[in-house]
């Protein structure tokens, strides 16, 4: 084989190592430290797990952004759904409007965030009445799924839409010719044909939205008090400006492995329903 | 092939910043957004006396954050403005900032000031890591012209301001402008409720597990809530710039905060006079603005340069009457006159630091107190607050 | 063929989800500070262009904007050449040991969280010099290989090698195959390569936060979050910001629209 072949790859490698694995295994090697990220540091064994599980409050970082990504991949797949299934019926103007939906994912989450912010603090309430939606600390989260979904749903839909698009005309005559009703029709045969399509949505949606952080930044900055603070935020807010970055650090490593964690186990579950639908 | 690229990328671009020019650049790193214009003013006037060099004024959200991923890169800015709270003692102990112990400009300084940011901490006994420009303090600014309209006589009480926002309340005037969108905008509050009702030597005492916040600190929380139940009802919508915007529109009688939020007040042109009482007994004051350059200056000179233009008397009395704080100078008196009638207390040794400054960031007080003004829940408060000191203690430890 | 009319409606209804934020934004950058009071969702009386010639001057906008394009342009345009061809030296050598576990392990990285590697890149970067655009860049393209070469390979692999040995056969080597046989048919998925690689670049905002040191250095995103800190700005002024932030990516996709759509979809569907 062509020797050309290994200097392809081996400024990349050295690159990618430098970069990416190194900081990766020095980010280890420092959740094994007290070190604030600057002055003096010692080694202190495992102790930063030990204390991330007695915690609360990464705990409560946790639990919402689970409850956030949850609710946010459900919500963004069946409004995906339903947006693409619609674009993708007879209708007028459907180059415009399958336009129109993916605008918001060319966008930046953050600049986004700030002029929702402002919608949810002045023009909701006028219109609506009521409070600022991001002021309550019970309710703030639904903000940011309002924001997330948004976004979200645009990149969604086009997926979904190049899956519909794979589906022949005739079996949906066919079905109809049965005497299958809407419903009948898409669960049965619509749906086990994009299933791949959703699988790749789930997974991806799912992870993305665990590691929410621009979206919370713009909008609620983690409160009231912390009820918004997502794991990322909390690892960057207090990884620096709380000063305690080799615990946070920590924190980190084992958010990664319940991200790994929650990829493969999505994968299963839905490949395995691909094949037995 | 892309190292190869990047070099010279890198060397263009940063030369692209400074292209023909042969000055020196000092990034002068400043915490205080209101004070931005002010500090242009000042540069602008130094940059004039030193043609060769120029100083670029750093300013950014969330500056504690900021300032903490500056150092991860090993890149302390080469002049600092800090604020003197407890990240200033976190930095100065791990010897981030230089030693000040011998410097000539320090015999202006009131010492008293001087040992107030001491006590935040230094890296080896006797050092000075930051020199002290000038002070603040936490009284309770008021508009003169409603209060004369409804005959209302600045309280000198906790049961006065209470009388005070009641009636104000019952006459359809908002007692107080609150803006707990941004959550350290109770903190003065607290601060000065916490340096009155708490027991002086609380910290010490909560270090060595002698005492809790459940045990000291009920009065500070219940006095807080109550105080601020009479704001307007979008309190939790509204941030701190809006607060100084709206005060200043007289749309309220009082503003809880900070001499420091005076300026950025006057700057939205009220058309009444701004004053400051304080209820309590003792007034809460610390160091508004520190100004210190790293241990190992990357330009020693031109930084020391700088310092020693802003620690000079006439910049830091140019300064404070501009952002209406007081001086650290002996014997230093302000003449604005909504600072004035805070002065007595100056005299009368009537003033505390800012309790705050002892607890932890990572303790997250700011986000705790916020918590407990929207769910009222005292006991949670006092509760939470003892378990995150604990566990940022043995974190720690 | 019948064209479903309440369909229709009922889609441009919903669309109104994305177009009236948007609305809300150019009227409320338009307007004046007095103006601003209720939904806000009226037009300005009189357009308050001002509010543009405010927020230019207060990010520093031509700056922002040039750093953000300056970065674009360079991830995009070292993503294309650089990506491609480590793919293809992989695509070509998928069966031996070596070049399938670089394959993985590239590919792995899209599982790391990005505050793992935070710090010590911001150490790193600053202690090789990269802490301006250009090691921005430089981070963008290496980081960018994780899913550019999964996207690359599969398509790679499903172009015929029959192309490459005729010209191997008329005597050119392999950077000779690559460049003037591989390249030109990668067309379609460097188009997806580039537009995701663009949408990333130009609307990042924790790699830049965190990584640029120079204020000079500063993105688009970077100011409007650094505007959140100045003081007595009006919202009008700061929605003329956000507007001229969001205006240039909205222009680019306003024109290439077709293209940007069917090459987000490549990406996905490939993946």
């Amino acid at each position: 084989m062509s020797r050309a072949y290994y200097w392809m790859v081996v400024p990349a490698f050295v690159l990618f190592f430098l970069l990416h694995t190194v900081p990766v295994l020095q980010g280890f090697y420092y959740s094994l430290t007290d070190y604030p990220g600057y002055g003096e540091h010692a080694f202190v064994g495992i102790r930063n797990y030990v204390n991330l599980f007695k915690d609360d409050r990464v705990l409560e970082a946790y639990l919402f952004t689970f409850q956030f990504a949850i609710v946010a991949t459900i919500l963004t797949n069946v409004i995906a759904l339903a947006v693409a299934v619609g674009l993708n019926a007879r209708i007028r103007f459907q180059t415009a409007l399958r336009g129109i939906y993916f605008i918001p994912n060319v966008l930046a989450i953050l600049i986004v965030g700030y002029i929702f912010n402002y919608l949810f603090a002045n023009s909701v309430p006028a219109i609506f009445g009521g409070t600022n939606l991001l002021a309550d600390p019970d309710l703030a989260w639904i903000g940011i799924v309002i924001v997330a979904v948004w976004q979200a749903v645009a990149f969604n839909i086009v997926i979904y839409l190049a899956g519909l698009q794979t589906i022949p005309e005739d079996l949906h005559e066919a079905a109809m010719i049965d005497g299958a009703g809407r419903w009948r029709r898409f669960w049965s045969v619509v749906f086990p044909l994009i299933a791949p399509f959703f699988t790749v949505n789930m997974v991806l949606s799912a992870k993305n939205f665990l590691q929410v952080f621009d979206h919370i930044v713009a909008l609620t900055n983690g409160g009231p008090g912390s009820a918004t603070t997502s794991v990322s935020l909390l690892i960057y807010t207090g990884g620096f400006q709380g000063g305690e970055y080799a615990y946070q650090t920590a924190n980190a490593i084992v958010y990664f492995v319940i991200i790994v964690l929650v990829s493969i186990f999505q994968l299963r579950i839905l490949q395995r329903r691909e094949v037995t639908m | 092939m892309l190292r190869r690229l990047a070099a010279p990328l890198t060397l263009c671009l940063v030369m692209a910043g400074c292209a023909g020019d042969s000055r020196v650049t000092l990034d002068f790193f400043q915490f205080k957004p209101e004070a931005t214009e002010t500090f242009d003013k000042l540069i602008a006037a130094f940059e004039r006396e030193h043609p060769n060099i120029r100083v670029v004024q750093n300013h950014v959200p969330n500056a504690e954050t900021a300032i903490r991923a500056r150092l991860v890169r090993g890149d302390v800015p080469d002049v600092l403005a800090l604020s003197g709270n407890s990240v200033f003692g976190e930095l100065a102990e791990a010897g981030v900032f230089r030693d000040f112990s011998g410097y000539a400009g320090r015999q202006a300084i009131n010492p008293a000031v001087q040992k107030v940011l001491d006590d935040l901490g230094t890296y080896r006994r006797g050092e000075v890591n930051g020199l002290p420009m000038c002070t603040a303090a936490n009284p309770i600014l008021y508009n003169k012209a409603i209060f004369d309209q409804h005959g209302v006589q600045p309280p000198k009480t906790w049961d006065e301001l209470i009388a005070a926002a009641k009636r104000f309340q019952a006459a359809g005037v908002t007692p107080f402008y609150l803006t707990l969108k941004d959550a350290w905008t109770a903190l003065p509050t607290f601060n000065s409720l916490a340096a009155n009702l708490a027991p002086p030597d609380f910290f010490a005492g909560r270090t060595a597990d002698r005492t809790t916040f459940a045990q000291a600190y009920p009065d500070v929380a219940r006095r807080l809530a109550e105080l601020f139940q009479y704001g307007q009802p979008d309190r939790f919508s509204r941030g701190y710039d809006e607060g100084n915007r709206e005060f200043a529109q007289g749309k309220s009688a009082m503003y809880l905060q900070g001499t420091f939020a005076i300026p950025a007040i006057r700057e939205a042109e009220p058309d009444f006079e701004i004053g400051a009482f304080t209820p309590m007994e003792r007034l809460v004051t610390g160091v508004d603005v520190v100004i210190t350059m790293p241990r190992e200056p990357r330009r020693p000179r031109e930084s020391q340069l700088f310092v020693d233009y802003l620690m000079s008397p006439e910049v830091i009395r140019a300064y404070t009457r501009e952002q209406v704080s007081i001086p650290s100078l002996k014997d230093a008196e302000s003449d604005d006159p909504t600072l004035q009638p805070l002065m007595p207390y100056y005299a009368a040794g009537k003033v505390t630091g800012y309790p705050d400054h002892h607890i932890p960031l990572a303790v997250g007080l700011e986000r705790l107190v916020q918590q407990f003004l929207i769910d009222g829940d005292q006991r949670e408060l006092l509760a939470e607050l003892d378990s995150e000191w604990d566990k940022v203690m043995e974190r720690r430890s | 063929m019948r064209r479903n009319w309440w369909l229709t409606a009922l889609m441009a209804a919903g669309s109104l989800t994305v177009l009236v934020p948007l609305y809300f934004t150019v009227v409320t950058a338009l307007k004046t500070p007095e103006e601003l009071a209720g939904a806000g969702f009226d037009l300005p009386r009189n357009p308050a262009w001002g509010n543009f010639a405010e927020a230019w001057e207060l990010t520093n906008y031509p700056q922002a904007a040039l750093n953000s394009a300056l970065i674009t342009v360079g991830a995009v345009a070292l993503t294309l050449l650089t990506n491609s061809l480590v793919a293809y030296a992989i695509a070509r050598n998928f069966h031996r040991k070596l070049f399938k576990g670089l394959y993985f392990y590239f590919v792995s990285a899209l599982f790391v969280p990005f505050p793992i590697i935070m710090l010590p890149v911001v150490k790193q970067t600053s202690l090789l010099g990269l802490d301006n655009q250009a090691g921005l860049i430089l981070l963008y393209v290496v980081y960018g290989l994780a899913f550019n070469i999964f996207l690359y390979v599969g398509y790679i692999r499903s172009i015929p090698s029959s192309l490459e040995e005729a010209a191997r056969v008329d005597g050119a080597g392999t950077w000779t195959v690559f460049w003037r046989v591989i390249f030109p048919l990668l067309a379609p998925m460097n188009a997806t390569v580039g537009i995701l690689t663009f949408l990333w670049a130009w609307n990042d905002f924790l790699l830049p936060l965190v990584v640029l040191s120079s204020p000079d250095a500063q993105t688009l995103p970077l100011v409007q979050y650094v505007f959140q800190s100045q003081f007595n700005t009006n919202h009008t002024v700061a929605f003329a910001s956000y507007l001229m932030a969001l205006a240039p990516v909205l222009l680019v996709y306003v024109f290439a629209q077709r293209w940007v759509i069917s090459g987000v979809l490549r990406g996905s569907v490939k993946g």
